[in-house]
């Protein structure tokens, strides 16, 4: 087969302000919400991200409104991604099964 | 606490379908339309219970190829079964001389239509006729369809590595497994039973082998399906003892066999937040 067999998620479960996947390879990660946030994959938050710091930055209304990060809805996106919609209306961040491995590991 | 969901994308599960085949082409004019309705048929032989989507809208062959045209939507229950296969086809809705110039996102929409409101059943297998190329359209559609499995057609002529390559990494970005590569006519067989080679002999077997997947079936031209694949039925069960349906024939078993290989791919696990 071409893809190689990677681990995959057996369930995934808030824990405190984060997240526990525990994985098919027995291996369990924990990453926080504001982790998870930090690192959108979504093509706005890339930007925003290689754009150099802005030591004037204050923070949107929208993200004051919503305090800290937290999903309000987290669900699968075919075999490969979870789509997480956060509680700052920001919902475009797309996470490769990868990546929450990645995050979850460093 | 439930908070309002904001909208999200449609996910578009199939629970009563076992197996999802995207077939794919790096261009158009490979025989892939084809491929997909002859291995839907032949997949039908082997007694599995067989959908055939055509995602094709720009170019939709699924009603020509089964004597089909535009039908009453109002009246007509979708899928259409004909031949033992249910069928999906924007060309049910849409006459094909009105250039559908849709771009990516309503592709996708469309598609996404076919997938959440079309009422497949319960499958074995569900092939899906995938528009010609790798581009974003053909990206979505991979995601949001729950592929288990790909392949992609090519000629000989058209060993392209890049093209292939760009196919088969396409799916692997979506973790969809390639099963392999169907090299369409790429001989004839003579009125002697011989083999007669055309244009670059073992292209397909070298692509196949330099991309790392495995090399499904080498098919060869024969004008008998031209001609059933403009008069309604696939050349794989009105001529079953040509070369071609042979070929065909084999290639819906090498594919059975490789899906009862995998094991089902169980969807991602829901979250519990
Ligand atoms: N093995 C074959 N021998 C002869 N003609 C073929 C063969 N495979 C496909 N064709 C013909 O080639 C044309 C293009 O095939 P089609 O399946 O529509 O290609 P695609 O979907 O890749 O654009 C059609 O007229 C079809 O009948
Ligand atoms: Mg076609
Ligand atoms: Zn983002």
């Amino acid at each position: 087969m071409a893809v190689p067999s990677i681990p995959s998620p057996t369930a995934l479960r808030r824990e405190g302000d984060g997240l526990r996947i525990d994985w098919s390879d027995g291996v369990s990660t924990f990453v926080s919400w504001q982790t998870l946030r930090n690192n959108c994959p979504c093509a706005t938050c890339n930007e925003e991200r290689a754009k150099p710091p802005n030591p004037f930055q204050v923070l949107s209304a929208a993200e004051v409104a919503a305090g800290a990060p937290a999903p309000l809805a987290m669900r699968p996106v075919g075999h490969y991604a979870y789509q997480i919609a956060w509680n700052d209306r920001h919902d475009s961040g797309i996470y490769p099964i990868e990546t929450l491995r990645k995050l979850g590991e460093s | 606490m439930t908070p309002q969901q904001p909208p999200m994308p449609p996910k578009f599960a199939l629970p009563g379908v076992k197996h999802v085949l995207a077939v794919a082409s790096g261009k158009g004019g490979v025989g892939k339309s084809t491929v997909a309705a002859n291995l839907a048929m032949a997949l039908h032989m082997y007694g599995q219970r067989v959908g055939l989507m055509d995602a094709d809208i720009y170019g939709p062959s699924v009603p020509i190829m089964f004597g089909l045209g535009t039908v009453d939507q109002t009246k007509t229950p979708f899928p259409i079964v004909k031949q033992g296969l249910k069928l999906m086809s924007m060309g049910f809705l849409v006459e094909p001389s009105q250039a559908v110039i849709w771009r990516g996102p309503k592709v996708a929409q469309a598609v996404g239509t076919f997938l959440a409101q079309v009422d497949w059943g319960e499958l074995d297998f569900l092939v899906i006729d995938l528009p010609p190329g790798t581009g974003d359209a053909q990206l979505t559609l991979s995601q949001q369809a729950p592929l288990t499995g790909a392949i992609v057609v090519t000629q000989p002529q058209d060993v392209s590595l890049i093209d292939a390559r760009k196919g088969v990494s396409m799916f692997s970005e979506v973790k969809v497994p390639v099963l392999g590569i169907v090299e369409n006519m790429s001989y004839f067989v003579g009125d002697d039973g011989k083999r007669y080679e055309l244009f670059r002999a073992g292209g397909g077997r070298k692509l196949a082998a330099e991309i790392g997947v495995p090399l499904l079936a080498e098919l060869p031209i024969d004008p008998r399906v031209a001609e059933c694949g403009d008069t309604g039925e696939p050349i794989v069960s009105r001529y079953p003892d040509a070369p071609v349906s042979l070929a065909y024939i084999e290639l819906g078993k090498t594919v059975v066999n490789t899906m009862l290989q995998q094991p089902a791919p169980k969807g991602l696990p829901e979250v519990q937040l």
